[in-house]
This record gives C-alpha cells, sequence and structure tokens, in this order.
C-alpha cells in the first residue's frame, strides 16, 4: 500500500527567485531584500541572460523589469511562458511608477503581478510571498490529487481482488445449502432445514453484495467493456418485466409495461442494460407496497430514447435525492417486504448507463412514489 | 439428468469439488472422480478414462488451459467442459479454439450448473443418427 497522505506546511525559505534587471542598483536593492527574508536569489542583467539564467536556476519565480535593453521583459515573459508552459514560474513585472499601462500589458504577456520602482519593501516582501505560497499551494494540491487518485485506485484493486477471492467460497456455501435443501443427502428435519434455508439466504444476500463490489471495483478500475449492438429497448424490458413479475407475485405486486406503441433501437451491451432495467424494477419493486402495480414506460424522443420505471412507494424526499446515485447512498425509506439492500444498485446503473452516453434520473413527489428515467443516445 | 458415464472433477478448491460433486451426485452420476491440479487430473484421466472432465480454469502447477491441451494430446475426442469463475471471454475463447465442448461458471445456482451440463451431454453424447436435411451418401 502507499504511504498514507501527507501535507507538509508552508516554508518558503530557500524558495528560488531570479530578479531580471538592467539596472545594477535596482538588483542590488531587491536582492538585498529578499535574501534577508531567506530566499535563494539569482540575477540577469538582461532577457537574454534571464533565459539562459532560468534554465539552469529553476527559479520558483521571476521578478522581470520591463524596461530593458535587447528583448525586454514582456518578451522574455512570452519565450519563458512558451519555453515552460504550465511548468513556468509565475512572472511579477518590475514597472516605474509612471507607466500605468504597463501593467495592462503585463497581465497579457502572462505575468501574475506587478510591483512598481521605486520599491517599498514591505509591499515587494509582502506581494512575492503570496505568489510563493499560491504556487507551493497547487504544486501540493497536484501532489495530493496525485497520491489521492493512487490510493484510489489500490483500493479499487483491493476491492476487486477481495471480491472475487470471496466468490467462489460463497458459491458453493450457498449451492451447498441449496442442495441440502433439496434433500441431496437425505430427508431434513424441519430445524435442520430451517438452518439450511438460514445459510442459503445469508450466503446468497452475500454473493449479491460482492458482486455488486466487483462491478463497482471493475467500473472504477475503467475495465467496464461494453459490447454494444443495436437493441429494442421493448424487448430487454419485455424480458426483465416477464422475470420480476415471477419474484414480484410474491408481494401480490404486478409488472407491466407500456409501449405507446413505439420501438426505439438503442446501441447498447444488451447484459449491462438488462442489469440496469432489472435493478431499477428490483428496487420499485422493493419499496412499493404489497399488491401495487409497477409501470415501465418507453419513450423516444429526437436522439434519445430509453424507459422509465414508476413505483407506488414512498416516493424520495428531496433532501435526499443527492444521495441516490452514490456509491452506498442508502435513504430512509425501507423495503416493504424486509428485503436487502447494499446502496450500490444505483451507483452501478448509473456508471453502466453513463458509460453509454446516456443519462438516469429521478421524478419523485414524496409520498407519490417514484419513477426512474434511463435515456439513451437512438441508434444512428 | 439421462447420463450413465463418468466424470472427472478438477479444481484446486475442495469446496468446489464437494459442491460440483454433491451436485453431481444429485443429478444421478454414480462414479466420479476427482483431482485437485492438472497433472494430477492427467494421470486419472489415464487410469480411469472418464467420459467426461469438468475443468477448472486457474488452478496452481497445471492450470486449465495447459490441462485441456494435454488432455486432447491424450485423447482428441475427450469431452471437456470448462468451469470458471467470472468470464472471462478471452479465456473461454482459447479454450473452445482447443475444443472444450461448455463452460460453466461455477458462482452459478445449481440449477443453472445442471443445466448447462445437461445440454453438453445430450450434444455429446446423443446417439448418431444422420442429420436431418443432410444428403444422402
Amino acid at each position: 500500500m502507499d504511504d498514507p497522505l501527507t501535507t507538509p506546511s508552508i516554508d518558503l525559505k530557500g524558495r528560488r527567485i531570479l530578479a531580471v534587471d538592467d539596472d545594477r542598483i535596482n538588483l542590488r536593492i531587491i536582492g538585498g531584500i529578499l535574501r534577508h527574508e531567506g530566499y535563494e536569489i539569482a540575477e540577469a542583467a538582461s532577457g537574454e541572460q534571464a533565459l539562459e539564467v532560468y534554465a539552469t536556476f529553476q527559479p520558483n519565480l521571476v521578478l522581470l523589469d520591463v524596461m530593458m535593453p535587447g528583448i525586454d521583459g514582456f518578451a522574455t515573459c512570452r519565450t519563458l511562458k512558451k519555453n515552460y508552459g504550465d511548468k513556468c514560474a509565475p512572472v511579477i513585472f518590475v514597472t516605474a511608477k509612471s507607466e500605468a499601462d504597463d501593467v495592462v500589458m503585463g497581465f497579457d504577456a502572462g505575468g501574475v503581478d506587478y510591483l512598481t520602482k521605486p520599491f517599498r519593501p514591505k509591499e515587494v516582501v509582502a506581494r512575492i510571498r503570496t505568489h510563493l505560497s499560491n504556487q507551493q499551494l497547487v504544486e501540493q494540491q497536484k501532489d495530493l490529487v496525485q497520491q489521492l487518485s493512487k490510493a484510489n485506485a489500490a483500493k479499487d484493486r483491493f476491492l476487486g481482488m477481495c471480491a472475487h477471492d470471496l466468490r467462489n467460497p460463497l458459491s458453493s456455501i450457498r449451492g451447498l445449502a441449496e442442495l441440502m435443501d433439496e434433500n441431496a443427502i437425505g430427508e431434513l428435519t424441519p430445524e435442520q432445514r430451517e438452518i439450511i434455508q438460514t445459510i442459503h439466504g445469508a450466503s446468497q444476500s452475500m454473493l449479491q453484495l460482492v458482486n455488486e463490489l466487483l462491478d463497482v471495483a471493475t467500473i472504477e478500475a475503467g475495465h467496464l467493456k461494453l459490447e454494444k449492438v443495436p437493441t429494442s429497448i421493448v424487448e430487454i424490458v419485455e424480458r426483465s418485466v416477464h422475470l420480476s413479475n415471477i419474484e414480484a407475485a410474491k408481494k401480490n405486486t404486478k409488472i407491466e409495461m407500456v409501449t405507446g406503441g413505439l420501438d426505439p433501437i438503442v446501441d447498447v451491451d444488451r447484459n449491462k442494460i438488462r442489469q440496469v432495467v432489472d435493478n431499477l424494477i428490483n428496487n420499485a419493486v422493493k419499496y412499493s407496497p404489497r399488491g401495487s402495480i409497477v409501470t415501465v414506460l418507453i419513450h423516444s424522443s429526437g436522439t434519445v430514447a430509453g424507459f422509465a420505471v414508476r413505483d407506488s412507494g414512498p416516493g424520495i424526499p428531496e433532501s435526499e435525492r443527492h444521495k441516490l446515485f452514490k456509491d452506498y447512498g442508502r435513504l430512509s425509506t425501507v423495503p416493504t417486504g424486509g428485503e436487502k439492500s447494499t446502496g450500490l444498485g444505483l451507483a452501478i446503473c448509473r456508471k453502466i448507463v453513463e458509460a453509454h452516453d446516456g443519462t438516469i434520473g429521478v421524478d419523485s413527489v414524496a409520498g407519490r412514489g417514484a419513477e426512474f428515467i434511463v435515456s439513451l443516445p437512438l441508434h444512428k | 439428468m439421462n447420463f450413465s458415464g463418468s466424470i472427472l472433477l478438477v479444481d484446486d478448491e475442495a469446496h468446489i469439488r464437494k459442491f460440483i460433486s454433491l451436485l453431481l451426485r444429485h443429478l444421478g452420476v454414480s462414479r466420479i472422480f476427482e483431482a485437485q491440479n492438472g497433472s494430477i487430473a492427467l494421470e486419472v484421466y489415464k487410469k480411469e478414462q472418464p467420459d467426461l472432465v469438468m475443468l477448472d480454469v486457474n488452478m496452481p502447477v497445471m492450470d486449465g488451459i495447459e490441462t485441456l491441451r494435454a488432455l486432447k494430446q491424450i485423447n482428441p475426442d475427450c469431452v471437456v467442459v470448462m468451469l470458471t469463475s467470472l468470464a472471462n471471454r478471452q479465456t473461454i475463447d482459447e479454450a473452445v479454439a482447443l475444443g472444450a465442448a461448455n463452460y460453466i461458471r461455477k458462482d452459478a445456482a445449481p440449477e443453472e450448473i445442471g443445466r448447462a451440463l445437461s445440454s453438453t451431454i445430450d450434444d455429446c453424447f446423443a446417439p448418431d443418427e444422420p442429420e436431418e436435411g443432410a444428403p444422402p451418401a
């Protein structure tokens, strides 16, 4: 595993500043002020020399006089920006008080600030400190983002490995329990049967959790491979509705499809989209009261088509809607038939739909059910 | 299941062998041999000449693909069903290209595993009949 994240404190001592001025007295004054602050200083007397010194000194900040013989400050700044791009140190222009127009041109050339001559030491110190801190914060942030994305990738790998290695033993436990329940090793006593059914149920829900974790890890690691083929949404929904109705009948719930005469074709990975349809329908059944009706509506307009799953559950409170499609985002609403929830289903749905360049959203009035709408680009 | 032959079950994980062999017995298969890796499987295969081999893909010592290759060298007609945990398309394609008859996800429910096995057995051990619509010899 990677080292724990570190956020170094801001210490600007030893930071390198390149001061460029054709006036030696000015250089001596500014050099004196800055060395006193603990910075390391390099000097250049012209734009040309500044470019040379920059290459070897690699400063954290450049103080650049505007008016110089040869290439002037603006041209020097533009060359630096061109040569070093995003990695170029911030440039502060040094200009006489009377040359206010210079300031605007300086910002155009890529400068971050300006100082006017004659110098007021406190102003010089304060401005330089600000820019050096800014720059250091940006560097730290970049480092941090890099560390975080590495840590996140390691977590996903770990999660994937765990889930993968847990699957086989879990499927064996579930399978053995199921076989025993079918009297594969002989007739069971009622108590034995109850225990075996408990083992079967528990391993079944663990297996589902592990599969969902594995899905998340696969998707997060960018390994979600889509095998897209032109597909009828109606066909996919029809199959899911048919299979889900068997399970829903236990709660006396009925699932209906309304096509409105539409039969749109989309380019999708059938298994993945089927997973989304199944998940949304199962959720609808899970959160609807016994004996209610879940409706799946086909829609198509313009360049998108899809389906909407409408339930008659408690709906989703506005205040919780932001949690809905996030990993482990479980809400205050509870399943009506004691079903289990991992809080990953909708997050997986969102990731699958987005991988298809589609959108998933929810429309809901608390107390009057929810409608989950999936839209996918139409087949061209 | 309508199958009177013998099956060699190869998997390095004992719980998988326990699960699949109980399933096979439940389905009425009475002669089941087990091996925990590819090289033992080859020994058992030569000695017992089973009618069908169920072969795990990921195994130490000698993996499923290597074992499949060796089995086909011993007997080009041997019927092998691969056991996989995750459907790894590439490995499955490779196994099919080497002559595997089918593949079964071992994380599937017993009923589903039974169904897949039955259909393979029907395909591979059906009595030879002239194909429908085949031109007369």
